[in-house]
């Protein structure tokens, strides 16, 4: 028990004083600085929730690539999905490390778990999950805006309204959110209004077409 | 024998409403091999059958030869074969997979690649991190920063190789398959400094290689019992190449790093940090 104590007694010192192997911390001002906890937090939760999201979209691909379904352009549409969720994160990591955050707690930022579902019926239910998906992450960044625009928690020198988040999210995030949607019910639709008589032709040739392949 | 039921499968071809066709094939399938020649006879003589009946009835027959011929019942061939003989709804085809060899049958090789899918996926998600890490104000490494999201963006699009050949292989992918080779659950620190950052890394990527030497040990040892060319040449491919030279990266660097620590009683640590990330940035 004595060399691990010893290794973590030496981790812990090291993160916070200098050794022979590192300089020491510095400290410069601090008040620009300026995100409220609320805010900070809603959107810690939000890389979280892209994250997840990332990893659903990998079951949707791993999914569609199985030789028994055997839909190769649905599991390219999901593989790309999954990551443009995985640059969300990286947009919304920027964002914060912009606005001076990220210097602690790192480690609790991103938690990787296993996906909720794994099995889709049809390339129709895997569409309709998808926008279903999508939805609830359109909901959960007007949360983070909400939060953001009125944080009635701000301290001090701290913004109540974080009015370049609420932009940036509202601008870039939002649209994004809205134009995917509008993709995925679109492609929805193409595909129910194929299935409707030719159920098997019509997610066969869907797929293929989503692979850009006429045939 | 002669009445001829109306066969009907829409799945395996078009309807055969031919006594001849169908009485034959009844015989081939259950009266045995006497049968076959006759019919075979039927077709050098009758070019009147519809070319698709023919097909149809020609691998029956052949099917039947099979069976007699061989035991092996676990062939998608024949699977078709018995299934599509069946005036049913439904097809099964159980063998009609991607699977061959032992993948997904015997061994842990279909079960160690979920897993260093999976192990890929975490890795990659913590090297994330890192680069975030070092790209924050305070540590301001922009070069540290950048050394790490390549690794990140590396061993992301790793994993979504590793699911995509895993499905290849006729396999599907578990979220939640640990190795066996994996005992204890490394708890990962992200805000560490650069040299310990470096060492991390280096650890990590010697954690990958390894895992990838394991599955690949598994994939050709001697006992046949999980042997697979295909997974190892692929590990050894498209992983274990590179992995040679990412490890020798970041040793190097470490080897860099403690050079600059120990020499001149430590006096040129903080600049020659400062420059060691400039040269990463300029090369990562
Ligand atoms: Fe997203």
């Amino acid at each position: 028990m004595k060399i691990p104590s010893l290794v973590l007694f030496l981790a812990i010192c090291s993160a916070a004083y200098a050794t022979q192997c590192n300089v020491n911390p510095v400290n410069v001002p601090k008040q620009w600085i300026t995100m409220s906890r609320g805010c900070r937090d809603s959107v810690r939760r939000q890389i979280q929730m892209e994250v997840s999201a990332s990893i659903q979209y990998l079951a949707m691909g791993a999914h569609f690539s199985k030789d028994s379904i055997n839909r190769p352009g649905f599991a390219n549409l999901f593989f790309e999905a999954s990551k443009e969720e995985r640059q969300h994160a990286m947009k919304l990591i920027e964002y914060l490390l912009m606005r001076g955050e990220l210097t602690n707690n790192l480690t609790s930022l991103i938690a990787v778990r296993a996906p909720e579902r794994k099995t889709w019926s049809s390339g129709q239910e895997a569409l309709e999950d998808a926008l279903k998906m999508e939805t609830e992450v359109t909901k959960a960044i007007r949360t983070v805006i909400v939060n953001c625009e009125n944080d009635r928690s701000a301290g001090p020198g701290q913004d109540d309204n974080d009015y370049h988040l609420v932009d940036y999210l509202t601008g870039e995030f939002l649209e994004e959110q809205y134009k995917g949607q509008r993709d995925l019910a679109g492609k929805a639709s193409t595909l129910k209004k194929m299935m409707d008589r030719h159920s098997a032709l019509g997610e066969f040739i869907f797929d293929k077409k989503l692979l850009g392949i006429d045939i | 024998m002669t009445s001829g039921p109306k066969y009907s499968d829409t799945r395996c071809g078009k309807e055969i409403d031919d006594s001849r066709a169908s009485s034959v094939c009844k015989g081939c399938t259950f009266d045995g091999l006497p049968a076959i020649f006759s019919f075979n006879i039927i077709i050098l003589l009758s070019p009147y059958y519809a070319s698709n009946c023919i097909m149809k009835v020609i691998a029956l027959a052949v099917s039947c030869l099979l069976a007699l011929s061989a035991v092996s019942a676990e062939t998608c061939f024949n699977d078709v074969s018995m299934d599509c003989g069946q005036a049913s709804n439904s097809l099964g085809l159980p063998s009609c997979n991607a699977i061959y060899g032992h993948f997904s049958r015997q061994g842990n090789v279909a079960n160690e690649m979920q897993a260093y899918a999976n192990l890929h996926m975490r890795r990659s998600y913590e090297y994330l991190l890192s680069a975030a890490y070092y790209n924050n104000y305070q540590t301001n490494r922009l070069g540290f920063s950048k050394l790490f999201q390549k690794l990140s963006d590396e061993t992301w699009d790793k994993t979504i190789e590793l699911i995509k050949h895993i499905t290849k292989r006729g396999g599907s992918m578990d979220f939640a398959r640990r190795s066996v080779q994996e005992t204890v659950t490394r708890n990962s620190t992200i805000e560490l400094q650069e040299l310990e950052s470096l060492a991390h890394a280096l650890d990590t990527q010697k954690e990958i290689a390894e895992r990838a030497f394991y599955i690949h040990q598994e994939a050709t040892r001697n006992n046949h019992k999980t042997h697979d060319a295909e997974i190892a040449q692929y590990l050894e491919e498209e992983f274990i190449e590179d992995h040679a030279d990412t490890i020798r990266n970041l040793a190097g660097h470490t080897s860099d790093l403690k050079q600059f620590i120990v020499q001149n009683d430590g006096n040129d640590l903080s600049i020659a940090l400062y420059l060691f990330d400039e040269y990463l940035q300029k090369t990562v």
